[in-house]
């Protein structure tokens, strides 16, 4: 039977686990009101399980103390009682579709912000600064740490109380455990610290404490480390002597392994592997610790498809697979594998969207399907057939924006047709995905391209929708998702002109795309600070250029997540990239056969120059409205949308009250019967989520 | 002239076939004994003919008259003809005038039914042999017409020397011709040898309860066990004198109608197989020859003439050919179409089981995957060679009951070995949602299920089959239940009908068994499940042949889409008739090439309905439907189709007494 492996059942504790997939603990920022689980966690975690998902771990870094601060995160507070009633629901929610449903508990120590809410004292074994989140922690005393061992226990119990199916202490990202157990961090010379027994102690006790407060018939694992990768921290081994140490204990139920310590910025890159990693990239450190101890070993890092936790199981390298991301992407990947429909399964594309909005306290959601942790919203992730009748429905862009369009409104039924000007699908993803690195986004297009083929989308590819093609078609919606173009002309001293010929700058998508050849010395002016600066950066310097970066902004990356950012900035230190701040692009100007770049100083207002071959400017993207305009005044509704409809996920009114005219009636000449929608970067320039978000919270009532 | 002429040409057509009838009977003699009641046999014979056989050719009105007047005209002119010219009675003062009309009457309606008969064979469809056949009209012109001419002169409504004339030595020669096809013909071959050799087969049938009575019939669809203990019963068959007696009797019953050929999913398909070359071949056999003079369609790709055998010698060459091609008989997918439709009652399906055995047991020669299936079943008792202790593994949320927990139920759920199977899996979560909202008190053996043996069996591996079986029974034998209720038609007929043969002392193993459609049926009529009213498009329903021709069941799943709500759109070949899916008698397996896929003819017969959907109650019809490419229609089991409808039922019980809550502590979705 294929995937056999990942539908073995597996024994935790007491607990029988369905399959061997995992969604992993992770902080979904949704926990907001106070700690408290609110209806869009419960759902959350109800539709994975609905999915079919086996496992789920929810509450990346819960606490279990009062001075380990929730707020920032939005995760669980488990300091309290009144967590009881909230768990008991969502215990409920998830055993009805059959899945299992634990919560990670955890004291944060160092990790964390002091600078609101409580305005509390961190802790931590030693008082050393953690660079991350720039905290500044107390040493921690005796009594604080007996006070927190007896909380993990009342936290464990907490859990437990409301139905939940188990705890995971988290010994990991260097939380208050692990804090204890590095020697990079815990300098103590007491019975807490120094030699290896000392630095176990302060877990050891947590474990024993949390034991003894829920039993033996409730599943209490750990999650830890494989390696810190750092030569003061915690190596492999290390970690494999703990691993051994603990399950000697009989009282640990499993283990999670994760690679890679995260108290630097580099190093958490390396927690949830982004795009640039091969798959599974620390397999082997989890595969290490499964070695030795004798309990499940479950391993989330970069794996994202059945086929690839198939082999892992079946391979006996971990006893369970993460895929929480995979999980975030599509909930219902299990089901989709049972249902054979493996070819609809949305991949996840390691975009890291979900994971870079957290680390800026913002909700966990998903670049690609905005129906992820919306599901209380009413946001389907299953689109139902339209009861109201067909409609012609024309979408003209193949970006984002206007593939979910055309998906969501084909999966409603209705008789679809896509306008695309490139050859392709995928608009900007098709360019973004250029650049080193940087190809697995175009996961993002394929999904697309396979779903629309599946619905029968009429794809008109290299196709310019004009006025009258669109009007020949007599739709009855039409959406236009046209993006928009590089703003190259916000300055003219820039020397834009749309005669590539004449002029002086270049965009970022006229190099990633190939139109324009890589130069030799080239200076890239970045106003957004997002991902196409560097992505172009890398690309030339990859292809052989003498490179600078400079922005205005703080520094270049600086609006690329927290998780995405240090694999960027590896690869263009080691191509040497230049990367300046605080300059803006004040002139360009040719001289001789080469180009001179004026630029000013932010504070002081000096300016400098710099004599390359190429200048490339990353100013955004100004909206293509031009196809709007013209069809906004014949629209029935004006290319209006009703905002307060949109935000409450309700129907645009306007369509029903095109739904209560009689079909089939004779139209006036133009086809004037049609509602005009715009969504994407036609719009204002957002990113792919916006995009992929106005479509289906505006599509999926066609 | 003619009265002297006539009782010499009667006695000597009747004693040449008398001796032709005593050679006919050596032949079949050299099959294996069968034990028959002999004298019971003959007596109930009338009744099988008049009742049974007629019940299957009155399915077409036209033949089926035609039959009765030209085979009672017959029957009656052949008696009376023997009483007026053959013993004289005809001159006698007081019987002549009465045995002479009724004999001008008699022959008088077999006349008309010849003409029948012969417009029949003027543009005769495929599935009709030719030959001799299309004499066969003339011929009974030539009797009919002639004893009536004949009996004319008797009484004396010609002439009395119109006897005497060159028009009476005429006369005389159309008797002869006459004589010769019905009376010689009939023991010595040619088209009428249907009579002599039906009317036996009848009465010697090896499926005796087949049979109506007049309690009323049942279904015998089994297949028999092979005796693996008796040393000197050869495993299966593998010369035509290894088949019984009375089944080589069958075969020479044959009247070559051709409905067997036109329902066979296999002929359709251009594999080679024809269920009436098949029958064909094994009276080529019982005398030995080769098959040149068939004169109706071969089997497909297999000219005619190329194929010998002997009663003793082999039937599949062990090398090169014989009587029949091995993948002739592994084209079959048992669907019983051929014994449904068969006038004459013959089992093709024993025959080609019987001859897969010999080839599976004897020859270790089950083709293509064949073999690696029975060294999985031999090897991890089921089919797939799947870890047998990963039975339950998809039910692993479900919290199933254990027969070895609980040790008796209401009813025990047989999984099938489609609990191994990803799409199966989504029919069992939702034919145990159904019953868990029923309330229905059940059980699973989960892991110490095996397979049914039905593929082995159907595969020739008898004694695998045996093995399981009897494994399976000694489970069963250890726990309480009322009944058996199973999503898989085939684990249903083997269980309820295939399993009692092999029961022990001590050990029975007669079960009840029901399929799910026919227990959510009688659950739906106990008001213990309440639908939504139906949304989806049309639908139609697939009969499964081992639910359906098997066990006669065709109503139950039709009467749960009605109370689904659905309207059914009914395929053209639908019921008894209908199409099988190619999945059954291990087909799938062996795979044997055709021209077409079976399945793909089915899902176009599923598109001709204008269904959408096509609801079916066998995980086999569900695989093979779904591997349709391109398929027009949804699959879908009924037991999902119901889960998908469910709404709380009318909670109130009988005694009015609330019911338990249910803990919902299982897995509500289906997946």
């Amino acid at each position: 039977m294929a995937f056999d492996a990942i539908f073995e059942p597996i024994q935790i504790g007491t607990l029988t686990i369905r399959n061997r997939v995992v969604s992993t603990a992770h902080a979904e920022v949704y926990a907001t009101d106070g700690g408290m689980t609110t209806e869009r966690y419960v759902r959350y975690y109800a539709e994975k399980a609905r999915g079919g998902c086996g496992l789920c771990i929810c509450g990346g870094s819960s606490v279990v103390s009062i001075d380990s601060p929730q707020g920032w995160w939005s995760s669980v507070n488990l300091a309290t009682d009144r967590i009881i009633p909230h768990f008991q629901n969502l215990a409920d929610a998830v055993h009805r579709h059959g899945g299992k449903i634990m919560i990670q508990i955890t004291h944060m120590g160092r990790r964390s912000r002091w600078d609101g809410f409580d305005w509390p004292t961190l802790l931590s074994p030693s008082g050393i600064r953690e660079p991350v989140h720039r905290s500044t922690c107390k040493t921690i005393e005796e009594e604080e740490i007996w006070r927190i061992i007896g909380d993990f226990a009342q936290a464990a119990r907490r859990a437990k109380e409301g139905g939940l199916d188990g705890v995971e202490l988290s010994a990991v990202h260097q939380h208050l455990i692990d804090q204890f157990w590095s020697p990079r961090v815990n300098k103590r010379e007491d019975q807490w610290g120094g030699s290896f027994e000392n630095r176990m102690r302060f877990g050891m006790e947590v474990l024993k404490a949390v034991r003894a407060e829920v039993g033996d018939d409730f599943v209490v694992g750990m999650r830890i480390c494989g390696d810190e990768f750092h030569p003061d921290g915690l190596s492999h081994d290390d970690m494999k002597q703990i691993a051994a140490y603990y399950d000697a204990t009989g009282q640990v139920d499993f283990f999670g392994v994760i690679g890679s310590g995260c108290d630097t910025h580099n190093t958490l890159a390396n927690v949830i592997p982004n795009m640039s990693y091969p798959p599974e990239p620390f397999l082997h450190l989890a595969a290490g610790i499964k070695a030795v101890v004798s309990v499940p070993v479950i391993h989330a890092q970069n794996i994202k498809d059945p086929n690839q936790a198939q082999r892992i199981l079946e391979g006996g390298h971990v006893d369970l697979v993460g895929m929480t991301r995979a999980h975030i992407a599509d909930p219902h990947l299990i089901a989709k594998i049972k249902m054979g429909q493996i070819d609809q399964i949305k991949q996840c594309v390691g975009a890291n969207y979900c994971i870079d909005r957290q680390y800026q306290g913002l909700d966990v959601l998903c670049i690609q399907n905005a129906a992820t942790s919306r599901e209380y919203l009413g946001l389907p992730h299953i689109i139902e057939k339209s009861e109201n009748p067909k409609r012609k429905v024309v979408v003209v862009g193949g970006g984002p924006g206007g593939m979910e369009a055309a998906r969501v409104a084909a999966e409603r039924g209705h008789d679809v047709t896509l306008f695309e000007v490139a050859e392709a699908l995928g608009g900007q993803i098709t360019i973004a995905a250029k650049a080193p690195n940087r190809d697995q986004i175009a996961g993002i297009t394929r999904w697309y391209q396979l779903e629309l083929a599946r619905l029968n989308v009429d794809l008109r590819l290299g196709t310019r929708a004009d006025e009258a093609a669109l009007l020949d078609l007599r739709p009855d919606i039409v959406v236009l998702a046209t993006g928009g173009q590089p703003f190259l002309s916000q300055r003219p001293e820039w020397g834009y002109s749309e005669e590539s010929e004449e002029s002086l700058v270049v965009s970022t998508w006229d190099i990633l795309s190939g139109k324009v050849a890589p130069g030799k010395n080239v200076l890239i002016y970045d106003a957004i600070c997002e991902f196409s600066g560097v992505s172009v950066a890398d690309f030339l310097a990859d292809k052989g250029a003498k490179v600078e970066i400079v922005t205005d902004d703080i520094k270049p990356g600086a609006a690329v997540g927290g998780t995405t950012f240090p694999t960027y900035y590896r690869s263009l230190y080691e191509k040497e990239v230049i990367m300046t701040s605080d300059l803006m692009l004040h002139k360009v100007y040719r001289e001789g056969d080469g180009l001179v770049a004026v630029l000013e100083n932010e504070y002081t207002g000096g300016l400098e120059e710099r004599v390359v071959d190429q200048v490339v400017v990353e100013n955004g993207v100004r909206p293509d409205e031009a196809l709007y305009y013209a069809l906004k005044e014949q629209s029935r509704n004006k290319g209006q949308l009703d905002l307060e409809a949109l935000y409450a996920i309700q129907p645009q009114p306007c369509l029903g009250e095109e739904r209560g005219e009689e079909r089939g009636e004779e139209r006036t000449e133009g086809g004037d019967g049609f509602l005009l929608f715009r969504l994407g970067d036609c719009t204002a320039p957002r990113n792919t989520h916006a995009a992929i978000y106005d479509a289906l919270r505006l599509c999926k009532d066609f | 002239m003619l009265e002297t002429l006539l009782p010499i040409l009667i006695f000597s057509a009747l004693a040449l076939a008398a001796l032709g009838a005593s050679r006919r009977v050596r032949l079949w003699r050299q099959g294996r004994p069968s034990s028959v009641p002999i004298l019971k046999g003959l007596a109930a014979m009338p009744r099988r003919y008049l009742v049974d056989l007629h019940h299957v050719v009155g399915r077409d009105k036209v033949m089926s008259n035609t039959h009765v007047a030209t085979a009672g005209g017959f029957v009656a002119a052949a008696v009376l003809m023997i009483l007026v010219h053959g013993l004289g009675l005809g001159s006698s003062e007081s019987m002549g005038p009465i045995l002479g009309g009724l004999l001008l009457a008699a022959s008088a309606a077999m006349f008309v039914g010849s003409r029948f008969v012969a417009r029949r064979r003027r543009n005769p469809p495929a599935r009709l042999s030719r030959g001799p056949w299309m004499r066969l009209p003339r011929s009974l012109m030539a009797f009919s017409g002639g004893v009536f001419l004949a009996t004319l002169p008797t009484l004396g409504l010609l002439p009395d020397d119109f006897g005497s004339g060159v028009l009476a030595l005429m006369l005389a020669a159309v008797v002869v011709w006459g004589l010769g096809e019905m009376v010689f013909g009939m023991t010595w071959g040619g088209p009428m040898k249907h009579a002599f050799a039906g009317a036996l087969h009848l009465a010697f049938h090896r499926r005796p309860e087949r049979f109506s009575s007049k309690q009323g019939g049942r279904r015998s669809t089994g297949l028999k066990a092979l005796d693996l203990d008796d040393e000197t019963a050869p495993l299966g068959v593998g010369t035509p004198s290894d088949f019984t007696w009375n089944q080589l009797l069958g075969f020479d019953a044959c009247v070559q109608c051709g409905r067997c050929e036109a329902v066979c999913p296999a002929f359709a398909a251009g594999q080679p197989l024809n269920p009436k070359k098949l029958i064909q071949d094994m009276v080529v056999g019982l005398s030995g020859g080769s098959d040149a003079s068939y004169t109706g369609s071969p089997h497909p790709g297999k000219p005619v003439g190329e194929h010998y055998g002997t009663p003793y010698g082999p039937i599949v060459g062990l090398a090169g050919q014989a009587l029949v091609d091995a993948e002739t008989l592994w084209s079959c997918t048992t669907c019983r179409a051929c014994v449904e439709e068969c006038p004459m009652m013959i089992e093709h399906v024993d025959a080609i089981v019987d001859m897969r055995r010999h080839l599976t047991l004897e020859r270790g020669q089950t083709p293509n995957k064949g073999a690696g299936v029975l060294d999985n079943l031999i090897a991890t008792d089921n089919p797939g060679g799947f870890d047998p202790g990963s039975r339950l593994h998809w039910a692993a949320d479900l919290n199933l009951p254990l027969m070895a927990d609980v040790k008796q139920a209401e009813v025990l759920l047989w999984l099938g070995d489609g609990a191994f199977d990803m799409r199966n899996q989504r029919t069992l979560r939702a034919l145990v949602k159904v019953l868990r909202v029923a309330e229905v008190e059940f059980a699973v053996l989960g892991t110490e299920e095996r397979d049914s043996g039905d593929v082995a069996r159907r595969l020739g591996d008898e004694a695998t089959f045996q093995r399981l079986a009897r494994r399976n029974i000694a489970t069963l034998s250890k726990y309480r239940f009322q009944r058996i209720v199973t999503c898989d038609p085939h684990s249903f007929h083997v269980l309820g009908n295939e399993y009692g043969e092999l029961a022990e002392p001590g050990i029975p193993a007669q079960y009840e068994v029901r399929h799910h459609s026919t227990f959510i049926a009688e659950l739906y009529d106990a008001g213990r499940l309440a639908f939504a009213p139906w949304k989806g498009g049309r639908v139609t329903y697939h009969d499964p042949c081992y639910l359906g021709r098997y066990n006669g069941e065709y109503e139950a799943p039709r009467r749960v889409l009605k109370a689904l709500g659905i309207e059914l759109k009914e395929m053209e070949r639908s019921g008894f008739r209908s199409r099988c899916c190619g999945g059954g008698g291990g087909a799938p397996i062996t795979d044997i090439p055709g021209e077409r896929r079976i399945p793909d003819m089915r899902m176009n017969d599923v598109k001709e309905s204008g269904a959408g959907l096509v609801a079916v109650g066998c995980p086999q019809c569900t695989a093979m439907l779904e591997g349709v490419v391109d398929a027009s229609a949804e699959v879908r089991d009924i037991a999902e189709l119901v889960a998908d409808a469910l709404v709380e039922p009318p909670s109130v019980n009988a005694t009015g007494s609330p019911r338990e809550p249910v803990v919902k502590a299982t897995a509500e979705e289906v997946l």
